[in-house]
């Protein structure tokens, strides 16, 4: 008979759970990125990286979808790209101001759709990320600068380093990354992290056992905004301008595509499904401006034949080979605990 | 200023959003019944309106008569729903609720490209049908003949659809799917095959809505997406799954997106979401949405 001990052990080995190394390991391969790829495509995927981070947050460990991203990612694209270009705002300023955008107006629709059923909230989410995207398209068009988007926006300096060249950008961009990357991972940890996993495991028994699902899927999704307006913010500042397309439906669609193909609910798998589907568009893009058509099939195959994704793939082929070797070595403790 | 205009225009505006909101009522519904039976959100379905509208386009150039278009366009996409629910949403079923909603995403990500592809970039117009152009008098009212037409059009739709659910065999096996499709397989029904027709009616109903529409629009890849919105929000408004709250919906945001479109056009768009945002806040699920669905 093992002892309780042991078991907790045993548990412990098959349920892969991200420890502290992974962001440093993380934080050297990104530290040599642009060695490898170019630097702005590198940025790029950073900066996705970071939005897909908050939104395996809310999708991968809360189970929600959302189909609207693209508001939270396009608002703090907006703030900050006029409070730099209006206000003449410091970066910091102009940071603070994206994410409060953003997490104000995830306050909002969660307040008014975040008790929905999974596929209703897809829908509303969708609809509002379109209400902002019109918003901006013409009844706002004296701020936004409508269809051209926001441009002139000024370029900002960092310890008197400006960031309008590549390589600092990229390492600017890398600081915050890594800022993040250990965010998540303390939020993962902590016992709110573990509670939004618990409910996208059974929503019901965590009600049962006295919880709030509603408020903590409130809260996970203002903190997946949190993440987006940064991600907003940093694009404008990576591209120097703010183009419409940061708030269309198909920013949302693709981060859902990013996320689903890196494997939801794994923590490194935002990053991994983020550089995959940039690289693969940049790629493709070479050859034909049509990348969507093969973007979609491709997608529509993975939902049909790895719905896990490639993180997902990987953790659950692992976790079945633990388990075979367990059991070969303690054949009774295995046996129970699957 | 509402009240300075003579009554015959604003009668003119709620005339068009009628018009408008039988386009959408013809959307929705084919979203309500797929939902409804299959417990998808087909995130898809503009974007058989889109190509519903582009098989009219094909079968006008090709035959000259707008009739052949509509018929044509609902029994192609009607067909593409068939080869789509049996090879791609089939293996999903009883899997992640999510993943049939994900998969018709990535259909909606896909096919607007592969039409830019084949038809190229630029919208395809397609004539008013040469039996309803013009317009017809009714006292200080002058009403295009095409839009009478889609009302007419759209209420003979629904009434044999509603015949079709009531009183038909089908109809009947339909709406007990739609209550409790396993009670229903085990009175020896093949509800699998019930489903594919199910979606087949639903993307029919999409496909026409487009079809309708290309006259007045031209058919244009991206139109989809918009189409896409349009379902969702009078779904919303009117409670998903309830053919009853698809019309009511439907009719309801065509006449408040005509009616901002006059007096502040360019909040037109907008306008349909802000009304969705009041209905949340008001009526949670909808105004005929059943409780424990939403």
């Amino acid at each position: 008979m093992k002892s309780l001990h042991d078991e907790e052990k045993v548990l412990k080995e098959i349920e892969s759970k991200p420890r502290a190394t992974i962001v440093l390991g993380t934080a050297l391969v990104l530290l040599v990125l642009p060695f490898v790829i170019s630097a702005p495509l590198a940025t790029e995927i950073l900066i996705w990286g970071i939005f897909g981070l908050g939104f395996n947050l809310l999708l991968g460990y809360t189970g929600v979808l959302s189909f609207g991203h693209a508001a939270y990612f396009g608002l703090g694209a907006y703030s900050a790209g006029m409070a730099l270009r209006y206000w003449k705002a410091s970066l910091w300023t102009s940071l603070l101001v994206a994410v409060t955008a953003a997490m104000l107006l995830a306050c909002f629709i969660g307040a008014l759709a975040i008790k929905r059923r999974g596929v209703y909230f897809a829908m509303i989410s969708l609809a509002f990320g379109q209400m902002l995207y019109f918003l901006a398209l013409s009844p706002l068009k004296h701020i936004t600068r409508g269809e051209d988007g926001l441009t002139h926006i000024p370029i900002i300096k960092i310890f008197s380093v400006s960031l309008n060249r590549p390589q600092p950008l990229y390492y600017f961009v890398f600081v915050i990354t890594i800022g993040m990357l250990y965010l998540t991972w303390r939020i993962l940890q902590s016992p709110f992290g573990k509670l939004l996993q618990a409910f996208r495991e059974n929503e019901e028994r965590a009600r049962a056992c006295g919880f709030n699902t509603t408020l903590v899927k409130f809260f996970s999704l203002v903190l997946s905004a949190f993440y987006a307006g940064l991600a907003g913010a940093l694009n404008t500042i990576y591209l120097g301008y703010v183009p419409l397309t940061t708030l269309f439906w198909l920013t949302s669609g693709t981060m859902v595509m990013m996320a689903i193909l890196g494997g939801k609910g794994t923590f490194l798998g935002p990053l991994i499904g983020v550089g995959v589907f940039l690289f693969l568009q940049n790629t493709i893009s070479v050859f034909t401006p049509r990348w969507e058509v093969f973007v979609g099939t491709i997608f529509v195959f993975i939902i049909l034949l790895f719905p896990a994704g490639i993180m997902g793939t990987i953790r659950d082929k692992y976790s079945a080979y633990k388990t075979k070797k367990l059991r070969q070595e303690a054949p009774p403790l295995a046996t129970r605990l699957e | 200023m509402l009240t300075d205009l003579p009554w015959s225009v604003i009668a003119l505006q709620l005339f068009f959003g009628l018009a408008l909101g039988s386009i959408f009522v013809l959307l929705a519904s084919g979203l309500s019944i797929i939902y409804g039976l299959l417990d998808i959100v087909n995130f898809a379905h503009g974007t058989f309106a889109m190509l519903g509208g582009y098989a009219v386009f094909v079968a006008v150039s090709l035959s000259e008569n707008f009739f052949i278009g509509i018929l044509s366009a609902i029994v192609i996409v009607g067909l593409i729903g068939v080869l789509i629910e049996f090879f791609l949403l089939k293996p999903l079923y009883r899997k992640d609720p999510l993943l049939p909603l994900l998969l018709t995403f990535g259909l909606s990500v896909a096919i607007p490209d592969l039409i830019k592809i084949i038809f190229g970039l630029i919208g395809k117009p397609v004539n008013y049908p040469q039996a309803f152009t013009g317009a017809t008098v009714f006292g200080s009212l002058t009403l295009p003949n095409y839009r009478l037409f889609i009302i007419f059009f759209t209420l003979a739709i629904l009434i044999s659809l509603w015949l079709f659910l009531k009183k038909s065999d089908l109809g009947m096996i339909i709406r007990a799917s739609t209550r409790d499709s396993l009670m229903v397989q085990v009175l020896g029904v093949n509800v699998s095959r019930i489903w594919t027709i199910g979606f087949a009616i639903g993307i029919g109903l999409a496909a026409l809505a487009g079809a309708i529409a290309v006259p007045m629009m031209s058919a244009t890849p991206d139109m989809g997406v918009d189409m896409t919105m349009i379902a969702f929000v009078v779904t919303v408004v009117g409670g998903l799954g309830s053919l009853g709250g698809a019309i009511l919906g439907g009719l309801f945001i065509g006449l408040v997106v005509a009616i901002t479109s006059f007096i502040a056009g360019e909040y037109a768009t907008v306008s349909m979401y802000f009304c969705m945002a009041v209905i949340l806040l008001i009526r949670p699920r909808g105004l005929f949405g059943e409780i424990g669905r939403e």
